[in-house]
């Protein structure tokens, strides 16, 4: 066997074993009506399931809420958190203090932070509403129209460290020269950032917004810890929906169905992301 | 998943298709018998391994053992406190293996009529009767209801979680409001002690499971009904309305500002912290709040626990059962006849357990020791009228449905009119699958 | 070198300022919830319902508590798993990594194939874990949260890992092959030192997605041996939350790894910048 083959063996052993397995089985699964409490009236039913999902409101609304949650927690990631890199970037006194103090808070699990937040944002009980009270504001952080951007600000908080993170590190690693020769020529700080700096970031930007999109299309604690779904469904996102049809309602046969849905929609975005990006850098 | 093999139940039950059952009020259980005649016996051995949920009522439990074990030697009951939300998970597995890894279980009410219809819970009816001095009438009627299904028991109470109206005695005189026994009397009086420092009445209206079981108990005082005679959901009524209606206007006007997510928690601590004068709880949370050095800090003592206006409430549980594919049910059988007897409930009950027979209620031994005998005769007044949320299949996802609709109305996302159809349409959907 | 930072300074002055307040703000940001956390976990139930309460005299119930009812242990047993998840991700990840990246092997389809693997929710792949585990009988031991946790790292890893082999220079392995040794041998002595830092960077990574997993570890860790985040959901109990309790678990799982971070980060930044992650 060559060399490459090889080396590929223990990846796809370990691969297949790990998740090809429960891909596979619950692939398996969505093809069938399993009901966790039903076990004896399963049947093979194709693609019906499928079909169900594809009709059902409440999956769509999902999908709807999960995309509105992903952009604005993207975009308020990558632009706060480029900010926050040039800074540190910038910083010439307690760098090492700092920049592990602003990571921390992805080392908090996710519903802790969850919790931690239900807390602090109670009206009641929690220490955010008190200091707005005392300048006279009274925001209601969990009610219609508003609960799923506190979760967006939730996720802000816990993970543009992860953003500042990759992107310090793609701004570190870009070549001085282009910088030099930019001053040199006395560009101000607004050109440099914008012609000379984003596009050479423009790879890790990708792999940033690529990476941190499709974790946050996961988000399951937040919702579980304070909202359960609600105001209605406004922040029952994908994550939730799927827990509660497969594992609360034991309707594991349809949640297979909306997990493998999902892949699909995913997959088929990521392709065309690939390939407009192929394009561009064929173009330049 | 897919069919696994050749995986045979101990006992198999057959799935039934679609069931509804009538709804679940006071039946005395035409299995039970005050008369059998078995003593089990003390040389009865084995492991029972039990998941319990990481409460006080399973510290209690836990306490009792040591007397367990002085009548039954050779009986080991392992206790394993789990959160919740992982007792479902993994009991669920556990009844599917071929070896299971629980022996015993304990089963929240909603779960009880899925887990028997799937074969996973052994029929209690025969030991029930055969048990000597068990008195199974003595338990609450709508707790031994929750039991059974399709006629046939497969829990037996272990303790309830009914709810009940939480109110402060010197706000309320200080008002000078009688205890409301109407639901409109509960709305007045909410408004009167409203205030901006301290809420009339902490709610819980978070969305699914929350919001219907507070505003259950709301519809019970509207004299309305979850289930209708023919077993089926109807919240279409006038009284439903009336009870969302006025939940909804109390929302507004006298509960917490901006509490549309609250649940359990923040109703106690805003109660227990004088941001709220009144909540609808679970009954047993009445010792715990007039506790000295409890979460009331100083408000200890200044609480009472009355029932709903109109006298019906919410109702909830936790039974005992054995898997059906347990290799120790009579030590399983030994273990809970014994915690659940009169002596075993007693010593549980005693000891800050929340009560499922209505014998020890009026006993003065345990009302003495435990949250006073006041509060007792107000359980017995809770659990001798009250009914759980949903009877039948499917209970988890048609609570949840309902409470999705709540919950959007409360909001102002919809309309009553709409919320409750849209309820009773999919409650019914859900539970006929 | 001098004249410029005087140079650099006198042109980006009010940028400095404006820079500086914006890591004062996101400082406060990050702090002040660490704040109410730490107070927290002094406080007693009742002090814990009053949210502007700073000056008190810090009891210790909580923290006696939280110490006598296992949360070091299972904080032990959150780092053995996230160890050994690392540690298989990263063995394999790098070897297959090196494949893909230097010979292509499986094209685009294996790229994305990896990546995708991140989509599919937990709720979904843990039942067939669960039925796994039983029938392995390894549903008494930490095993299937290994397996999980390992589905759930070595994606990001090995695409971490392939980025970082497609910018290191081929020139120095290949000189290595010119000098006798063989390609394996090659991989080991050369490539993987010229990645150290990469590597270091997606453990660290995957260790941390190992750390803060909930979901896996809930439903597929035996109750007598919970991970830490497991232990930190079980104070959110059916009867209410054990806030000050929670916020001792939280301290005392964020604060190790802070300190760790603090000697890390370095190298993290380093690595990350030195792979230039790009594909």
């Amino acid at each position: 066997m060559s060399f490459r083959a090889r080396m590929m063996i223990p990846l796809l052993v370990v691969f297949v074993a790990a998740i090809g397995y429960p891909l596979i089985s619950s692939f398996v699964l969505s093809l069938t009506n399993y009901r966790i409490t039903r076990r004896d009236e399963t049947k093979f039913v194709a693609f019906a399931q499928y079909q169900d999902v594809l009709q059902d409101h409440a999956y769509w609304s999902a999908l709807a809420v999960t995309g509105t949650f992903i952009v604005f927690a993207v975009v308020l990631e990558l632009s706060i958190g480029l900010m926050i890199a040039l800074a540190l970037q910038n910083q010439r006194r307690f760098r090492d203090f700092s920049r592990s103090f602003l990571l921390s808070p992805m080392f908090v699990t996710p519903i802790a932070v969850g919790l931690m937040f239900r807390f602090l944002l109670n009206q009641q009980l929690g220490a955010i509403p008190a200091i707005l009270e005392k300048v006279g504001i009274t925001y209601d952080f969990f009610g219609p129209g508003r609960a799923i951007y506190s979760m967006v600000v939730i996720d802000v908080w816990q993970w543009t460290p992860f953003m500042v993170l990759l992107l310090l590190a793609g701004l570190e690693s870009l070549s001085k020269q282009p910088f030099e020769a930019a001053k040199v020529d006395g560009a101000s700080p607004f050109y440099t950032f914008r012609r000379v700096t984003v596009p050479m970031l423009a790879p890790i930007l990708t792999v940033a917004v690529l990476i941190r999109s499709l974790d946050a299309s996961k988000v399951f604690e937040y919702v579980y810890a304070i909202t359960r779904g609600g105001p209605g469904t406004e922040t029952q996102t994908i994550q939730y929906f799927t827990y509660q049809t497969g594992i609360q309602f034991f309707r594991l046969g349809k949640a297979s169905a909306m997990s493998y849905l999902l892949l699909i929609m995913v997959i088929s975005l990521v392709i065309l992301l690939f390939k407009r990006i192929e394009k561009a850098r064929l173009v330049s | 998943m897919r069919k696994i093999g050749a995986r045979k139940l101990v006992t198999a039950m057959i799935a039934v298709g679609i069931l509804v059952l009538a709804s679940a009020c006071s039946s005395s259980s035409p299995n039970a018998s005050t008369a059998g005649n078995t003593e089990i016996s003390a040389d009865t051995a084995g492991t029972v391994r039990v998941l319990m949920e990481g409460v006080p009522d399973t510290d209690i439990v836990k306490g009792l053992l040591a007397e367990f074990n002085a009548k039954y030697p050779k009986i080991d009951v392992q206790i394993e406190p789990i959160a919740y939300d992982q007792i479902r998970d993994k009991i669920v597995a556990s009844f599917q293996a071929t070896d299971p890894t629980y022996d015993m279980a304990i089963i929240d009410n909603p779960w009880m009529g899925d887990f028997a219809k799937a074969g996973f819970l052994k029929p209690l009816d025969d030991l029930i009767a055969s048990t000597a001095n068990y008195d199974y009438n003595d338990f609450s009627a709508p707790l031994r209801a929750i039991g059974e299904v399709d006629g046939k028991t497969y829990g037996v109470p272990f303790y309830n979680y009914g709810l009940g109206l939480i109110y402060r005695t010197d706000l309320l005189s200080a008002a000078g409001i009688a205890e409301p026994t109407t639901l409109d009397a509960l709305a007045a009086a909410a408004k009167s002690l409203n205030s901006a420092a301290r809420a009339g009445i902490a709610m819980q209206p978070q969305r699914g499971y929350k919001a219907f079981e507070e505003w259950g108990n709301y519809l019970f005082a509207a004299g309305g009904s979850i289930y209708g005679s023919d077993g089926l959901v109807h919240l279409n009524t006038p009284e439903a309305k009336k009870a969302l209606n006025t939940y909804i206007a109390m929302y507004k006007s006298s509960a917490p500002k901006n509490s549309l997510n609250w649940a359990f928690d923040e109703a106690l601590r805003s109660v227990s912290s004088d941001k709220s004068a009144m909540m609808v709880s679970y009954n047993w949370m009445l010792p715990t709040l007039n506790k000295k050095d409890g979460p009331a800090g100083a408000l200890a003592g200044k609480f009472k626990l009355a029932t709903m206006p109109g006298g019906k409430q919410v109702l909830g549980s936790w039974d005992w059962a054995i898997p059906a594919n347990s290799k120790v049910s009579d030590a399983a059988w030994a273990f809970i006849s014994w915690i659940t007897s009169k002596e075993g409930e007693a010593a549980r009950v005693s000891a800050g357990g929340a009560p499922a027979r209505t014998g020890v209620l009026t006993d003065p031994a345990v009302s003495n020791t435990g949250g006073g005998a006041e509060y007792y005769a107000t359980v017995g007044k809770i659990l001798s009228n009250a009914e759980p949320l949903c009877k039948g299949a499917n209970c988890d996802e048609m609570i949840n449905a309902v409470g999705t609709e709540l919950n959007a109305a409360i909001a102002g996302l919809k309309s009553v009119d709409s919320a409750l159809a849209a309820a009773e349409e999919q409650a019914n959907k859900i539970q006929s699958e | 070198m001098t004249r410029s930072k005087i140079t650099i300074r006198k042109h980006f002055e009010p940028w400095h300022l404006a820079g500086n307040t914006l890591l004062v703000g996101a400082f406060i940001a990050v702090a002040a919830p660490f704040l109410w956390v730490f107070l927290g976990s002094f406080k007693t139930g009742t002090q814990l319902n009053n949210p502007t309460l700073i000056l008190f005299s810090p009891n210790l119930a909580n923290w006696t508590h939280v110490l006598e009812t296992g949360i070091l242990q299972a904080a032990f047993r959150s780092v053995i798993v996230g160890l050994i998840t690392v540690s298989i991700a990263i063995i394999v990840g790098s070897m297959g990594a090196y494949s893909i990246s230097r010979y292509k092997t499986g094209g685009s389809t294996a790229r994305f194939g990896i990546l995708t693997a991140q989509v599919l929710p937990p709720a979904i792949l843990v039942f067939p874990f669960l039925d796994l585990a039983y029938r392995m009988r390894v549903n008494g031991t930490l095993v299937s949260v290994v397996a999980a946790h390992i589905s759930l790292v070595l994606p990001v890893v090995t695409w971490f890992l392939i980025g970082f082999f497609d910018a290191a220079p081929k020139e120095v392995e290949e000189q290595a092959l010119v000098d006798g040794l063989d390609r394996f041998a090659a991989f080991r002595k050369v490539v993987l030192p010229q990645v150290a830092p990469g590597i270091g960077a997606s453990a660290i990574f995957g260790f941390v997605i190992s750390w803060n997993d909930l979901f896996y570890a809930l439903i597929l860790s035996p109750g007598n041996s919970a991970t830490l985040p497991v232990r930190i959901a079980g104070f959110n109990t059916f009867r209410g939350v054990e806030l000050g309790a929670m916020c001792a678990a939280i301290l005392v799982s964020v604060i190790p790894v802070l300190i760790a971070s603090f000697f890390i980060q370095r190298r993290l930044v380093q690595g990350i910048s030195g792979g230039a992650v790009k594909f």
